[in-house]
């Protein structure tokens, strides 16, 4: 089922998320919705945060032909390359603007699987971006949350504009 | 190589498969079922189908409409069912010539290995979501005959002769 995502500043968007003591039916049904989300968009990923579930779980999906979905529960990045990586991101919790941000461009992330067990997965490029993007989702930090205080007001003002006009 | 599809009720069909490694021999036996699926003008094929009692099973829901899309789904592992189920008319390369009505869920999100060892999900709907849960059957030793009540059990067999 496709869930409207959040607006922000809303709440959920801005408080870390609660850890998943176990991954249950529940969690593997917010997954699936969390796919149906994602696709719909279509996007790179989703933290559940986004649609409104204050719990720290993660799908991520850069495939080229789609259908190739992670999920995790309880992300956190172990490693992270010195190399950086920019891309130019945006959410659909706040349409219409995008920013270019810079991030690790390999991460080892730590995550409780579909299974329940403890995995670390290595993610480059696009896949590394997505990931990053999402456990700071359930940090509750947003990718403007990267730029300088000016720039960050300025897009939000831009988005506030865009906002009203639509 | 194209293997013969065994037939129903062959013993190898009721057992339960063991999981797969994702090795060369896996990798050769995904593309000799994409093969024998093709030459028997299938849609879907599990490995117990060919007598290896392995959990990998091969789909391509395209083919017969359009250009073809081969997927192999290494030790795949049904995560979430939809609660929306619907019945259909189903066919089996091992049960030629019957169609029965099975009770299926409309969509599951399905985790398997890809042939490069990776763990991935998708949301499967519509007509690969029924044919993933028609290989998965094959996977744990059951063909869609053990869906039906006694008497619709019988009167497919009737057609089987």
């Amino acid at each position: 089922m496709i869930r409207p995502c959040l607006p922000w500043p809303h709440q959920v968007l801005r408080r870390p998320a609660a850890e998943v003591a176990e991954i249950t039916p529940d969690v593997h049904a917010i997954w699936a919705d969390m796919i149906d989300t994602m696709e719909a968009m279509p996007g790179y990923g989703l933290a559940a945060v986004q649609i409104g579930v204050p719990l720290r779980l993660a799908v991520v999906d850069c495939s080229t032909g789609r259908g190739q979905a992670v999920l995790m529960a309880n992300p956190v990045v172990l490693h992270a390359s010195i190399q950086l990586r920019p891309h130019d991101e945006a959410s659909p919790n706040l349409p219409g603007v995008s920013a270019t941000i810079e991030r690790p461009r390999a991460v080892t992330v730590q995550f409780l699987n579909a299974q329940g067990a403890l995995e670390e997965r290595d993610f480059v490029e696009l896949w590394a971006t997505s990931v990053q993007h999402q456990i700071d989702h359930l940090a509750g930090k947003m990718y403007f949350d990267h730029l300088s205080a000016m720039k960050r007001s300025m897009l939000i003002a831009k988005a506030g504009k865009l906002g009203r006009r639509g | 190589m194209i293997h013969p599809v065994l037939r129903w009720p062959d013993a190898r069909l009721t057992q339960v498969a063991k999981p797969a490694c994702v090795d060369p021999q896996t990798l050769t036996l995904a593309r000799d079922m994409l093969a024998t699926m093709y030459d028997a003008k299938g849609r879907g094929l599990a490995a117990p189908q060919i007598g290896v009692l392995t959990r990998v099973f091969v789909m391509d829901a395209a083919w017969k409409t359009g250009d073809p899309v081969p997927e192999v789904f290494i030790n795949p592992e049904i995560l979430w069912r939809s609660p929306q189920v619907a019945l259909g008319p189903e066919g089996c390369l091992s049960i030629p010539g019957v169609t029965v009505d099975v009770m299926r869920h409309s969509a599951l999100v399905l985790q398997w290995q890809m042939e490069d060892g990776s763990t991935q999900a998708q949301k499967l709907t519509g007509f690969r979501a029924i044919c993933a849960q028609h290989e998965i059957d094959h996977l744990n030793g059951v063909v869609t005959l053990d869906h039906l009540a006694t008497d619709a059990r019988a009167a497919a067999l009737a057609v089987l002769g």
